[in-house]
């Protein structure tokens, strides 16, 4: 509690205020902009939080984080293309509604239903944060190879598409954090003779290639779209009767995000996707969804921002990413000296609280910004995407060099980007890889140090009961979405 | 007209029937690469066996690649029974902006950072058909000012000062 207070009074102070503001601000506006996502702007961003404090660093992209999931819902209402990953379920009834001329009437509900979702899962996170911490203060080794596995796991249900591919992405995340010199033995690995390459791989870099250098070349490939944007009135405070028939969908969906969010790996698109499902079918009346059903707004608008900060759950109490925006603010951590586990609960409570306080004033920020304001960040989908994406690449390619000063990380940025872009054509996705890449220091570590204290014994694993529900939920999280795939094709199949 | 759209539709059909299954294709560079990778992994030093307490440096990537291969199999055999959407042909503006990314590498290490941005912000829009000069040249010139002014003046980042510099 004291550190709770202690965090609160930090943001007394006008710059902390303004940090968060500013990260709000900037997230409504990237998440606003179609192709420009919250994870790809906090991976931008990192750079530029080198030089601050650890509490505002964080705090500014926490703040980023939260209100760039909100900031999709705009375009994805105005112009039937979500501004961000986890708004695409938001237009299947948000575009219709627009198209009658309710514009702000769904920008409202949008509004106010993912402030209640981002508030919801602050409340979680400050709740099952340090709990989760305090049962993973005893864990070895052994548990946190299991549960890094079961991070990795997870990304098989990241898209229901390509389980495998991204189980693949995963994997080859963990390979290329086995570049440089081997932690225990002191053995340059795939350095090539490259001496710069010997304290390994660089996450931002591969990060903003990924992310940035990627979509570069995708939007490049989309040069002659025309954006046409539905007109927009005063966004509106949702009616009482308008609330009252989505509150018991804003029930659901906080349970939903923050369900989904707390998982490893998964993040607010599932949740998104799976709050609009539900909305749906719990409906008495479903023949309005997809011609502009205000339920069909408030599911996955709830969802996705309640999955926000429970996606923090995992990173900081576990340092396991949530998803793949909290796989780089787990980066930020990283970078500015932090390792996020149980101990940050013990060590600097005063961080985990200021982060749970940016969170929740994200939240209110981005209510009243999004209220006052969405008429006028709609109008960033106006920017010529010829200057906004050369833009975006040079800061890409200055954030990389920031980092250590080198233009190695330049053209790691550049290689990630263009493989990135290949990688997306032939189904594989960028998360994955991120993912593996954060967590390939400890997955191997965890395994080492377990194969030593088990003697080599492989199977002393099933001596330990958290090590054995974690791998059981392993193979069901690789098992399920595979399994769901092939029966789907069977009965596609047998259709045909 | 319409016997024209429906002949080509069949070509293209025909034509996709004939070539492998996109992802057996994938796989098989998949492998490749992790066979490769794993060849590369004999070149590892070997640790002494009281510092290595038996997990060579090469070991665990020698796990991973086995894991990316026996993955990367099981996804063409998953492919096999499976219709696939035919891709896009790429548009021509990706491989320029493609070979952009690497002119500006090779431009920031060769001339310096800003002449660098000069030239993308102008030669880029340019290339990807934008003739609005009155929008390029003032975006070729204040942008590159700003953002070096932010790195190198603001947040303190050193630049070498490449050819025309110190800036």
């Amino acid at each position: 509690m004291d550190s709770f207070l202690t965090a609160a009074s930090l943001f007394a102070d006008p710059y902390l205020i303004g940090v968060v503001l500013v990260g709000t601000v900037a997230g409504v506006l990237v998440g606003a902009m179609p192709g420009l996502s919250s994870t790809m702007a906090t991976a931008l961003l990192l750079p530029f939080t080198l030089t601050m404090e650890p509490i505002p660093a964080i705090a500014l992209l926490s703040a980023l984080y939260c209100a760039g999931t909100y900031g999709g819902s705009i375009t994805a209402i105005l112009v039937n293309a979500p501004g961000a990953p986890p708004a695409a379920a938001t237009a299947f009834d948000g575009y219709p509604l627009a198209q009658k001329g309710r514009a702000g009437q769904a920008l409202g509900i949008a509004s106010v239903s993912s402030a209640i979702g981002g508030i919801f899962s602050v409340v979680v996170l400050i709740v099952a944060a340090p709990l989760l911490a305090r049962i993973a203060y005893d864990f070895g080794p052994p548990e946190y190879f299991a549960l890094a596995l079961f991070g990795l796991s997870m990304l098989a249900s990241i898209s229901g598409e390509a389980p495998v591919k991204n189980l693949m992405g995963g994997a080859f995340g963990v390979l290329l954090a086995t570049i440089g010199m081997d932690f225990t033995t002191g053995v340059d690995r795939f350095t090539f003779g490259f001496w710069e390459l010997s304290d390994g791989v660089h996450f931002i870099p591969v990060m903003i290639g990924l992310f940035a250098g990627a979509e570069f070349l995708l939007q490049a490939g989309r040069l002659d779209r025309v954006v046409v944007r539905a007109a927009i009135e005063a966004v509106k405070l949702p009616s009482w009767l308008d609330f009252r028939r989505c509150l018991p969908t804003i029930g659901r969906s906080c349970g939903i995000g923050a369900f989904i969010g707390v998982l490893p790996a998964e993040g607010g698109t599932v949740a998104a996707m799976i709050g609009y499902n539900e909305a749906k079918r719990w409906a008495k009346d479903k023949s309005k969804f997809g011609h502009g059903d205000i339920r069909g707004i408030a599911g996955p608008e709830t969802a996705n921002n309640a999955a926000t900060g429970a996606a923090m759950v995992p990173t900081l109490a576990l340092g396991i990413p949530g998803s793949a925006t909290t796989a780089v603010i787990l980066g930020a951590l990283l970078v500015h000296g932090l390792r996020p586990g149980p101990h940050l609960f013990n060590t600097t409570p005063v961080l985990l609280y200021g982060i749970f306080t940016a969170m929740l004033l994200a939240n209110i920020i981005f209510l009243g910004v999004g209220l006052l304001g969405a008429k006028l960040f709609a109008r960033v989908t106006l920017i010529p995407v010829k200057f906004l994406w050369p833009s975006v690449f040079v800061l890409a390619c200055i954030g990389s060099y920031a980092l250590q000063q080198s233009l190695l990380d330049v053209w790691i940025m550049v290689i990630a980007g263009i493989l990135g872009f290949v990688l997306r054509r032939y189904g594989f996705s960028a998360a994955p890889i991120i993912m593996g890449l954060i967590l390939g220091e400890l997955v191997e570590n965890s395994l080492k140090q377990s194969l030593i204290i088990f003697d080599h014994n492989w199977l002393r694993f099933l001596d330990r009961p958290i090590v054995v529900t974690l791998l059981l939920l392993t193979i069901l999280s690789v098992g399920a979405p595979i399994f769901r795939r092939i029966r789907a094709r069977r009965r596609a199949t047998a259709e045909t | 007209m319409s016997g024209d759209v429906s002949d080509r539709a069949r070509a293209a059909e025909s034509s996709a029937a004939r070539r492998l299954p996109r992802d057996i294709v994938v796989g098989a560079c998949v492998l490749i690469f992790c066979a490769v990778a794993y060849a590369i992994t004999f070149s590892f030093k070997q640790a002494p066996a009281a510092l290595a307490q038996n997990v060579q440096p090469a070991s665990f990537p020698r796990l991973v690649i086995s894991v990316i291969a026996v993955l990367s199999a099981g996804q063409m055999i998953l492919s096999l029974r499976l219709p696939e959407k035919a891709l896009k042909p790429l548009p021509w503006a990706v491989a320029v902006s493609a070979a952009v990314m690497i002119a500006f590498v090779i431009a920031f290490d060769a001339l310096g950072i800003v002449p660098a941005m000069v030239l993308l912000c102008f030669g880029l829009p340019v290339l990807w058909g934008e003739r609005r000069w009155h929008l390029i040249v003032p975006y070729a010139i204040l942008f590159p000012a700003a953002i070096y002014g932010l790195f190198a003046k603001i947040l303190g980042v050193h630049f070498d000062p490449g050819l025309f510099g110190p800036w």
